[in-house]
């Protein structure tokens, strides 16, 4: 540090003074050259394998961070800073990357704002932003704290100051259009262009519709898990393109949901455990502990051996369920226990585990293959997005 | 200190909690209430000892009242984030400068010393960044967020002069 210091004074006591710059007294035969541009990188339209890991900081909350992963070869791409517990939501064309983000005037004091980022995902830099006049929901990012509609033209942003509403913001006009008070329920699960579903605590969704002044219906549903006994997750395995979502209870059961058409279909409820599976203590846990692949029909949930009450404990295995058959047909250790995971939606399909090590697994999801790893990826990454899920 | 008045409070606001149709004027009222400057001490609190009980029973197997700047003191059985025990303050001080949230989450944990159940009020200390010491992670009893009155991920500085999260104390509100 100190050297690097002492180099940096020395360079500009050089320039202040006008001397020659080192370039010019290259010796001759010297194969570098005598200067270069510095110039800043733009990346490509994103790739299906590319990677999105929010890291909310832990250690300094005020300073979140996302960084971009090549799955296909670990490469560190770039990053972008969102504040405070941020959630980003990426866009169905792959056109932006929006991002819900809190920020103090003065650091962690001062004035707060609330704040709707658009990025591009190319240069990885904000081009533009719509403000929460009334906040957002400050906890551990959860995916299900904002969404898109499912044309795209809808941001949600659930907000609990402590009384739950969600942010309806029109990202295609760029402004707040109204914010929509809901029946004690939380979280936000998109269902058409203009709708969407929350989670109540009696385990049913209340139904929200609105028109193009924000005004809203909201319905409450019929419970379909019970919220006291053995609740659902909050990050289902979800594949918003189809509408297909599998819910994930403390004890492994399964809740297919449709959300389509405005409304919440419910399938049939089932387990990921067998007797020998219960008899080893086999749970589902983590934070993002599940994923879909919609095309080959496969769900992959983040599994470990404990009691009841250790349900964020991270998985020792990914275990994966053709969800026709309801049948579990792979299970893949992991080196490194994972909090999360994600599957990206090609054909050719990776599968992504983030461990409390701050360090990302990659497997071929098709295989099992382990492709490789991504180590030092932050303090405490916790969310993984893949554009098309 | 819970005195009869708040206790029977607390037990209506549980009552109210099952209905949830009445779920959202009730919180509204509250968070109207913590903006008035009444430092209601929780949110509404699921009182049904016997479930809580069995919560609390797996923790306390391994639980210690002796040493608060371990994850493993009696009343950590649900806390999640750094313990103020760590950052300059105690399970019930909050550290120089940072505010103690008048509102929380509220726990049961169960005491080894006399096998007593005791509620806990996960209040933060808000209005600095986070401390970074002694992250520890408590899950007895802990209920998804869509189950706010159990959750511990949320920022519980309703009410503090700042939502900034710098701590978790974990202060003793009563028996269960």
């Amino acid at each position: 540090m100190r050297t690097r210091h002492m180099f940096a004074l020395l360079a500009g006591t050089a320039l202040a003074l006008g001397l020659q710059p080192a370039a010019a007294q290259v010796v001759e035969g010297a194969k570098l050259g005598t200067e270069e541009p510095h110039t800043t990188i733009t990346l490509g339209e994103p790739d299906p394998h590319w990677v999105y890991v929010v890291d909310p900081v832990f250690p300094h909350l005020i300073a979140s961070k996302v960084y971009v992963v090549d799955g296909d070869t670990q490469e560190y791409l770039g990053m972008f800073n969102t504040g405070y517990v941020p959630n980003i939501v990426l866009a169905h064309d792959k056109s932006g990357i929006f991002t819900t983000e809190t920020y103090w005037s003065r650091g962690a004091r001062g004035e707060r704002t609330d704040v709707v980022t658009f990025y591009d995902p190319r240069t990885l830099s904000p081009t533009d932003e719509v403000v929460l006049p009334n906040g957002r929901f400050l906890v551990v990012p959860k995916k299900q704290d904002a969404d898109l509609s499912t044309d795209g033209r809808y941001l949600f942003s659930f907000n609990m100051d402590p009384s739950m509403a969600v942010s309806v913001v029109d990202v295609k006009e760029k402004r707040h259009v109204a914010d929509i008070d809901l029946p004690g329920c939380s979280l936000v699960f998109p269902t058409g262009p203009k709708s969407f579903v929350s989670l109540c605590p009696d385990g049913s969704f209340a139904s929200v519709r609105f028109d193009e002044s924000g005004k809203a219906e909201v319905e409450e549903g019929q419970p379909f898990f019970d919220g006291e006994n053995d609740p659902v997750f909050e990050h289902p395995a979800m594949h918003r393109p189809s509408g297909q979502a599998f819910f994930v209870s403390y004890e492994g059961q399964v809740f297919p949901v449709e959300l389509k058409d405005g409304a919440a279909t419910h399938g049939e409820s089932w387990s990921l455990l067998g007797e020998a599976d219960k008899s080893e203590a086999w749970r589902p846990g983590g934070w993002q502990l599940a994923s879909f692949h919609a095309a080959t029909n496969r769900l992959f949930v983040l599994m470990h051996q404990g009691g009841k009450w250790t349900h964020k404990h991270a998985g020792a295995e990914v275990w994966v369920y053709d969800t026709e058959k309801r049948e579990r047909i792979a299970r893949v250790p992991l080196e490194e226990h994972a909090i999360s995971v994600a599957v990206t939606q090609d054909d050719e399909p990776l599968l992504f585990t983030l461990s409390e090590a701050a360090s990302m697994s990659v497997f071929d999801a098709t295989s099992f293959e382990h492709k490789g790893d991504r180590g030092s990826l932050g303090d405490s990454p916790f969310l993984l997005h893949v554009f098309g899920e | 200190m819970i005195g009869k008045g708040l206790d029977r409070l607390v037990e209506g606001m549980s009552r109210r909690i099952a209905q949830r149709s009445s779920r959202r004027s009730f919180v509204s009222r509250l968070g109207m209430a913590v903006a008035g400057g009444v430092a209601l001490p929780i949110l509404p609190v699921d009182r049904r000892g016997q479930i809580k009980m069995a919560h609390a029973e797996e923790f306390a197997k391994t639980a210690q009242t002796t040493d608060m700047t371990a994850c493993n003191y009696w009343r950590y059985c649900s806390s999640d984030g750094y313990l103020c025990s760590c950052c300059g303050g105690t399970y019930n001080q909050c550290p120089p400068g940072s505010q103690p949230s008048p509102t929380s989450w509220v726990g049961t944990c169960i005491n080894p010393d006399d096998g007593q159940a005791y509620l806990i009020a996960y209040r933060d200390c808000c209005g600095k960044d986070s401390c970074g010491q002694c992250a520890c992670l408590g899950l007895e009893g802990e209920y998804p967020s869509y189950r706010s009155e159990l959750n511990n991920d949320i920022i519980w500085c309703f009410g503090a002069p700042t939502m900034v999260y710098h701590c978790s104390s974990a202060v003793l509100i009563g028996k269960a």
